[in-house]
């Protein structure tokens, strides 16, 4: 094993792969900043390029390179002018703008940023300690198991709902309303597409996430006719926000457990990582009043999941050949044309690959970080740029990434839809995180409880795997309230000096 | 302005009520398995809009209930509020339908920063960066086939 550990570390370190590397991190990164274009639509562009190559390290120091890092630089977008560059990052827009907002970019920057290191870090040792104990535990899930795991994340809504679960409830259903937009896979009818061929292939979520978050923001920049900042520092925040990190320690490790295994079940996606970390933090963290207001813990969990997740996506790709997602069924693909077999033989007879994943995976966090970490000045100064400079520039920002995720005119009207929307929730004091997680949970909700009930009958509901997630989800919707009781009842032991 | 902002918050509520009633009219006649799940979260979203209204008159003016994760929204100060922003938004987009991306990324650019009291020198700085960007990025470099302009196609 550690012949291959070095194999994999020597091929990735020559001149060739690791200025390939490079490439695929600073691509990925500028990919990550930039809403709109997708990871999936650039690997789909360099794919052709990359068939041609003689060398397999180097493809998958490009590649996977290029894939690990897309999620590190979008937090710059949504710390600073709360875009989410990525889908990834959309629950990093929830404390991380309202920290830019108190003066905090730096900070919230810096620890958005380490978070993604440690994030990244962990995935792939994570990754190389469960390759031959995970293959048992992915192949005994199905799609019962993974409707529980969904509908998990849906009774998260409750969770962002806070005090207004009843606007949280409502717009947790229109999100899954809008994720059955589209012609219906199990029945071929078309669902509320009233005849409008634009809505056949569905809502993208990337025009739902920049309307119901940008544009309201921006309207919001444009109404207080300020800067973002609305003190004059940066802050001290560039330790600080480091610090954050490792003072979380326990919170940091655990969102990216919570990234690996969203990533290691295929199918999730990044969009979910983000959330379902966001919201176990909101829900198992002490004092959790300042979350949404500009709470650090809530870009910690968001970043370090996100990351983390990747490493995640690559246990399927490569010990089952299953990708875990988009990009990495892309990358399956290139891997397949270079000569690499994904499958048991990852583990044996091609184990060299297998660490050369891993060591570019590691590699390429530390590249990213280092160049998101060196800009982080300069690009954090944006919050202080004047309402008349930043509005134009992100109006632009937003309407240019709208069309360009799927490059039809009619994205731009749905782009305006969902932003009064989101306008309107905002002014009247609606959550609207639960209307986006109910959208990218929806379909895959749907589609598992039918895949259940069709293959099971009733009888998926014995099934054991089933019920021991059922009882952890009970748990996890029991033990804040456990919790709440249990600090309300020592307060109450406190003499009332100390409360 | 309180009052008027609770009448928004009740019509807004309506409307969302109103969605989930129109979404399960839509889905009646559908099969069953893509009916299911729209009629019975339908049918619950309809009956928690009901309470909603009951609790959005119930509210006294000002006590809007506001989601923790959502920050307080600034009010526009000028007469016109946020009629001002919507219209640069609507603006921009009829003028991308009208003359295409790559012209009106400049001159709205330009429009907006400088009718907000910025030097000509930066707003002729910013637009150039946005143009710059825009052709750059997705002109040459990704290729993007932007929509032909609404005038380019009449004439």
């Amino acid at each position: 094993m550690l012949e291959a550990a070095l194999e994999g570390l020597s091929q990735i370190l020559t001149p060739d792969s690791l200025g390939l590397m490079c490439l695929g991190v600073l691509l990925g990164s500028i990919v990550g900043f930039l809403p709109g274009i997708g990871g999936p639509s650039t690997l789909a562009i360099m794919l052709p390029f990359v068939m041609t190559m003689k060398d397999p390290f180097a493809a998958i120091a490009l590649l996977v390179g290029f894939d690990a890092v897309g999620n590190t630089a979008s937090a710059f977008t949504s710390v600073l002018i709360s875009v989410p560059g990525s889908s990834g990052s959309q629950a990093t827009v929830l404390d991380g703008y309202p920290l830019a907002k108190q003066g905090q970019a730096m900070r919230a920057l810096s620890a958005s940023f380490v978070a993604s290191l440690v994030g990244g870090l962990i995935g792939p040792i994570v990754l190389l300690a469960s390759l031959p104990f995970l293959r048992p535990l992915v192949l005994s899930f199905g799609s019962p198991e993974f409707f529980v795991l969904t509908l998990w994340g849906v009774t998260m809504v409750g969770v962002l709902s806070g005090n207004v679960p009843l606007k949280g409830l409502l717009a947790g259903i229109l999100g899954i309303f809008i994720s059955a937009v589209g012609a219906d896979d199990k029945s071929g009818i078309e669902r509320f597409t009233f005849d409008a061929a634009y809505l056949v292939e569905g809502i993208d979520l990337v025009i739902v996430a920049l309307g119901i978050f940008a544009i309201p923001e921006c309207i919001d920049l444009a109404a207080r006719k300020t800067a973002v900042a609305e003190t004059q520092e940066l802050g001290h925040g560039f330790l600080e926000g480091a610090k954050d990190v490792f003072r979380h320690w326990w919170l940091t490790l655990r969102a990216s457990a919570i990234g690996i295994w969203v990533g290691f079940l295929p199918g999730l996606g990044s969009s979910v990582a983000d959330w379902f970390a966001y919201a176990h933090a909101l829900q198992t963290e002490k004092n959790r009043e300042n979350f949404g207001k500009g709470d650090i813990r809530g870009v910690i969990a968001s970043e370090a999941s996100n990351n983390s997740k990747e490493a995640g996506d690559y246990i399927p790709t490569l010990a089952f050949g299953i990708p875990g997602g988009t990009s990495t069924a892309l990358i399956l693909t290139a891997l397949i044309a270079v000569g690499i077999n994904p499958g048991p033989e990852m583990l044996t007879t091609q184990l060299s690959f297998t660490f050369a994943v891993i060591w570019t995976l590691t590699i390429s966090n530390i590249i990213a970080v280092a160049i998101c970490l060196l800009f982080i000045k300069p690009i954090s100064r944006m919050c202080f740029m004047p309402f008349y400079s930043l509005v134009p520039l992100i109006l632009v920002f937003v309407f240019i990434g709208a069309f360009a995720s799927n490059r039809t005119s009619l994205d731009l009207v749905a782009l305006l839809a969902f932003s009064l929307l989101g306008f309107m929730m905002r002014r009247h004091g609606w959550p609207r995180s639960p209307l986006v997680l109910g959208m990218v949970l929806g379909d895959k909700m749907e589609n598992y409880l039918w895949l259940s009930y069709g293959r099971f009958g009733f009888e998926w509901l014995a099934r054991p795997g089933v019920m021991i997630l059922f009882a952890l989800l009970l748990l996890s919707l029991c033990y804040p309230m456990l919790q709440d009781r249990m600090n309300r009842q020592t307060q109450a032991k406190l003499p009332p000096v100390n409360r | 302005m309180k009052t008027r902002l609770k009448l928004e918050g009740f019509l807004f509520t309506l409307f969302i009520g109103a969605v989930m009633a129109g979404a399960l009219w839509v889905a009646r006649p559908w099969p069953i398995r893509a009916s299911i799940g729209i009629l019975v979260l339908g049918s619950l979203g309809v009956l928690l809009a009901v309470w909603q209204l009951v609790l959005e008159l119930r509210r006294k003016n000002g006590a809007l209930e506001r989601s923790p994760l959502e920050s307080p929204v600034a009010e526009a100060e000028n007469k016109w509020g946020n009629v001002e922003i919507w219209s640069w938004i609507v603006g921009f987009y009829l003028l991308i339908v009208l003359i295409g991306f790559m012209i009106t990324v400049p001159i709205f650019v330009l429009a907006y920063s400088k009718f907000y009291g910025a030097r000509w020198a930066l707003s002729i700085m910013l637009s150039a960066i946005a143009w710059g960007f825009v052709y750059g990025v997705f002109e040459k470099i990704l290729h993007v086939p932007w929509p032909t302009p609404l005038l380019q196609s009449l004439f």
